[in-house]
């Protein structure tokens, strides 16, 4: 596995891994290389290359940073800091409550459970547009519209993070919770201590999918927030999207910022994916 | 044998929160949905008409041609991207030097948000635009991407996949981290191939994983229609028409909810046996493990 | 009983109005994002200042995404809106399932443009005052047309002045068919190793009723029939199998035009000097007069052997049903549309075309719009008294809408017009039906 070799045969097959992860890298990095010169040029140039295309599209000339400083003098920073607010929150009270449930659907046995379980299953077969109109008039009903709890109260369920957990506490074999349950320890303790650093790859997932639905979300920050005065980014990027005409370079400008920071939260979690179950060694 | 003393009311205590959620803010309104299907509205008046919204969908011919696309369209994207995301997630766990860096570009679909994508696609998939100029240096002619019956659903496929399976990887790499690798090591000494590694241990390793992915996979392109409706709006003559987009168009553009309330009913419970059957398929004999 | 009380607090209101309206209430409206909400702000300040008992809260929505959220909004009687902005031909959509009050009789619309108060009508009723027109014209790249030896159209420019008198003129007599659209399209068209560099000709909104309903009405036939739910005999008659035909030419046996470009674009290329001529709104001169582009604006095309057809309509103002404060928001509402003030600031504001034809005269009058560009808005003057054209009224706009859109998309990315036309039809007449009971 290591990439230090002297052999030529080993250097011509380092050479052809390379070359499929630079193939594969390019596919994912191109469009987004696009957008970052294109947050780079002044809007009026943004299509001067592209009809048709020539390769001085990938350049970023001419270069002005017009459409970073503009996001910002828009409030732009106000607006990723509200969706980083929301989207954390969520994540964390997600982790908790789905976990819990997930922990309890894999751990016992009760009346109704194959019921309840199918409900959630179905919970996120469901089209948010279908739903989004009784959705309003609930969260009417609590008095919450233009209120940051309706953002954040009805996304930290989550029925697929329910299921993620399920799928994955249902493999940790039994014996061990009931091995520590002989020895007086407490179902509490058991959770925290054993369960919760076993699933910490499982949390990193769960807390992905929560933090991008939060970071996607679009329609629902729309109805929620009818004054307008809490913005998250998709909304107001929608803004860039104006009746007459789009401010292009903004839009991209946003875009870039808004890529990189969730890649930019997952990194440092990389280091949790060490081997987890067999690290602790109970799955051999 | 902890089972015969159920802690009745710590699973309460642990099942609560998410069960109230998802009863309030889903399961409830939903309810308040479907039962839309069973009325229309008429001049302001919204009148019962029981299953007449679900009767006329039979001789619908825009629904059964939209119901066909909506298969061939996920008979294609949940096989492609689980695939691919699978394959994405064995190249980001390797391990050599510099794969820090792919790691990183690998993740960088995650974050652009779909609107976005779709726009950048957009432009690069024109006439003259930036795939065909690529395509153009290898001799190939410039193809009409989304503007084409024959191509527009698979360039919506392509894009949709583009943007999906790095999301998916993640799932899978957690995945991974739970199979040993002692097993590995023992099949490596075994003299095991590593495609037979893949297939014999990896796969139903990943079992549970891969149904996870399956299920949300299924689910999330059965109802998507984000794309179709930013760049084709379910044309050319009607070869994205998804299932979805028709019922947004009923409900939203039309204002006839009654429709796109039966068509969602329709496309659920299809969905709902789709996972049913999923579930048989791959949870059956890990039952028996 | 809720209701009742409101109603009777309303009617109270209303018969006090002028004199002495309810104190300290606060008014919810929806508008567009962006420069419209700037202009209505500015009306709102206005106001305030005759009415210190009235604040006004604007919501502002994406374009993009506006017609969704009210839609979902008011179809749940949310009484948190008081003021609508509504889209013209969504009108009779709105007002047919109830979601708009019926102008109140007091306000005087007589100073309107006949048209567009029309516009705001529902079988016979007033649901919605016209805030401001559109209007569409044809912007000229004056340096391709000399590059490639060709006359261009008579328009106005950059430099030039001219009164109403001299624009009458132009509109009247000087207009360019389509035809020639095409002739002078197809010699400025460019391409290069089988790309195109420079378009020769585009509409603005790509495949878009609005824009396109001049091409089948300039030859003769509307895009459906007066009891608004039958296009058998209209959208598929030979006049506008003629329209389509041309529109179809104009991407497929021409390749004058680009596939698919979405809104804003062709202003983008025109900037661009990738354009020579585009049929786009008046709303585009302060982009392109920011531009260094030589370009002139000429009257809107129409068919040789036809009649001079132009796209008309904007957005107007309604009064939520489901709003507490109806004498309120109806005083507000007349304020924007029928006050010398309350129009002359929105137009200062945002500089559309107005309704209201005491402005009209202003801007057929007043030396500041001998100049260009804003002589343009005399063409707009001309064409909104004259020519203008207003989208077919019908509870199943969004359907025509759809089915036209799918219809011309596809023709232009080659699907034969008489199939396109045919699926047109069929699929506007089975939706329409289920509202038309």
């Amino acid at each position: 596995m290591s990439a230090r070799s002297g052999q030529p045969g080993k250097a011509l097959s380092l050479g052809l891994k390379h070359l499929a992860y630079l193939i594969i890298a390019f596919i994912f990095v191109l469009p987004l290389w696009w957008a970052i010169v294109s947050s780079l040029r002044p809007n009026s140039a943004i299509f001067a290359d592209i009809f048709p295309f020539t390769p001085k599209a990938l350049l970023p000339a001419p270069f002005t940073l017009e459409a970073y400083t503009g996001i910002f003098e828009r409030g732009f920073g106000l607006i990723i800091a509200n969706t980083m607010l929301v989207a954390l929150v969520t994540m964390a009270a997600g982790l908790i409550v789905n976990g819990a449930a997930g922990f309890a659907f894999a751990m016992f046995d009760f009346k109704g459970k194959k019921f309840i379980l199918s409900a959630i299953i179905i919970s996120f077969m469901l089209p948010f547009e279908a739903i989004a109109l009784p959705l309003y008039t609930v969260t009417q009903q609590l008095g919450w519209l233009d209120n940051i709890a309706a953002l954040i109260v009805p996304s930290v369920a989550n029925g697929l993070a329910v299921f993620l957990f399920y799928q994955f506490f249902s493999q940790v074999p039994k014996d061990y919770a009931e091995a520590a349950r002989l020895d007086g320890v407490s179902w509490i303790d058991i959770l925290l201590r054993i369960y919760v650093p076993l699933s910490l790859p499982t949390c990193i997932s769960a807390a992905l999918l929560l933090f991008i639905f939060q970071w996607e979300a679009f329609l629902w920050p729309l109805l929620a927030m009818p004054s307008q005065q809490f913005k998250v980014i998709q909304v107001g990027m929608a803004a860039f999207q104006q009746q007459y005409q789009t401010i292009w370079n903004q839009l991209f400008a946003v875009s870039v910022i808004t890529a990189l920071i969730p890649i930019a939260l997952l990194l440092p979690l990389q280091r949790y994916y060490v081997q987890g179950l067999a690290g602790a060694g109970i799955k051999g | 044998m902890f089972r015969s003393r159920t802690p009745v009311l710590l699973i309460a205590a642990l099942l609560a929160p998410a069960l109230i959620g998802l009863v309030v803010f889903r399961l409830y309104p939903v309810a308040l949905a479907v039962s839309d299907s069973f009325f229309n509205m008429v001049r302001g008046q919204q009148l019962f008409v029981g299953f007449d919204n679900y009767l006329s969908l039979l001789s619908d011919r825009t629904f059964w041609k939209s119901m066909q696309v909506t298969f061939w369209f996920n008979l294609l994207i949940n096989p492609i991207q689980i695939a691919l995301a699978l394959g994405l997630a064995l190249l980001y766990v390797q391990q050599f030097r510099g794969v820090t860096l792919y790691r990183v570009l690998f993740l960088i679909p995650i974050g652009v948000s779909l609107p976005t994508a779709v726009i950048i696609w957009r432009i690069m998939l024109t006439q003259d635009g930036l795939v065909n100029g690529l395509i153009g240096i290898a001799g190939v002619p410039a193809q009409p991407w989304l503007t084409s019956e024959s191509l527009a659903l698979y360039s919506i496929i392509a894009i949709a996949t583009w943007k999906g399976i790095s999301y998916w990887m993640i799932f899978i790499i957690g995945g991974l981290q739970t199979i040993s690798p002692e097993i590995y090591d023992a099949a490596r000494l075994d003299g095991v191939k590593p495609w037979q590694r893949l297939i014999f241990i990896t796969i139903p390793l990943l079992r549970p994983t891969l149904l996870f992915v399956l299920v949300a996979d299924v689910s999330i392109n059965f109802l998507l229609f984000a794309p179709i409706f930013m760049l084709t709006q379910g044309g050319p003559a009607d070869s994205t028409n998804v299932l979805m987009y028709e019922a947004y168009k009923s409900g939203f553009i039309f204002g006839d909810m009654g429709r796109a309330m039966a068509i969602i009913v329709v496309v659920v419970a299809i969905l709902l046996i789709i996972v049913a059957a999923q579930f048989k398929l791959l949870s059956g004999r890990e039952a028996r493990q | 009983m809720k209701t009742i009380t409101f109603a009777i607090a309303g009617l109270a209101a209303s018969l006090l109005a002028g004199t002495a309206l309810a104190q300290d209430k606060t008014l919810n409206m929806i508008v567009i994002e962006g420069g419209d909400t700037a202009a209505m702000q500015a009306v709102v300040d206005a106001y305030k200042a005759d009415h210190p008992g009235i604040a006004i809260n604007l919501q502002p929505y994406p374009f993009a995404q506006f017609f969704q959220v009210a839609e979902l909004r008011l179809r749940s009687a949310d009484a948190g809106i008081d003021l609508v902005y509504v889209d013209a031909p969504l009108l009779a959509s709105y007002a047919s399932r109830g979601f708009l009050s019926p102008i109140d009789a007091g306000i005087d619309t007589s100073a309107l443009v006949p048209a567009a108060v029309e516009a705001g009508q529902y079988e016979g009723t007033q649901y919605a005052l016209p805030i401001n027109n559109s209007a569409q014209v044809l912007y000229v790249n004056n340096a391709l047309f000399e590059a490639a030896g060709i006359t261009p159209p008579a328009g106005l420019t950059k430099g030039e002045t001219a009164t109403q008198a001299d624009i009458d003129t132009l509109a009247s007599s000087e207009r360019w068919t389509w035809e020639q659209v095409a002739d002078a399209a197809r010699k400025l068209t460019v391409t290069d190793n089988g790309r195109t560099t420079t378009y020769g000709f585009t509409v603005e909104q790509f495949g878009e009723l609005y824009q396109l309903q001049p091409f089948g009405e300039s030859l003769g036939s509307p895009v459906i029939g007066p009891d608004g739910y039958t296009a058998k005999g209209y959208l598929d008659s030979e006049a506008w199998t003629k329209g389509a035909t041309y529109w179809s030419d104009l991407y497929n046996a021409w390749a004058v035009s680009p596939k698919s470009l979405g809104y804003g674009e062709a202003a983008s290329l025109f900037g661009n000097g990738q354009l020579a001529m585009f049929a786009g709104g008046t709303w585009n001169l302060p982009i392109l007069s920011a531009t260094d582009i030589d370009f002139s604006v000429a009257p809107y095309p129409y068919f040789e052997g036809g009649s001079v057809v132009t796209p008309t309509g904007s957005w107007y103002v309604g009064v939520n049903a489901a709003s507490a404060n109806q004498a309120e928001a109806m005083d507000f509402a007349g304020y924007l549309t029928t006050s010398d003030a309350g129009t002359k600031v929105w137009f200062d504001s945002l500089q559309q075309l107005p309704t209201y034809k005491p402005l009209l005269d202003t801007i057929s009058t007043a030396p500041e719009y001998d100049a260009f560009p804003q002589n343009v808005f005399r063409l707009g003057v001309y064409d909104s008294l004259n020519t203008a054209k207003a989208r077919p009224v019908t509870a199943a706009y969004g359907q025509l809408q759809d089915a036209f859109r799918t219809a011309f998309v596809d023709i232009a990315n080659g699907v034969p017009v008489a199939d396109a036309l045919a699926s047109a039809v069929q699929k506007f007449e089975s939706a329409a039906s289920r509202v038309a009971q």
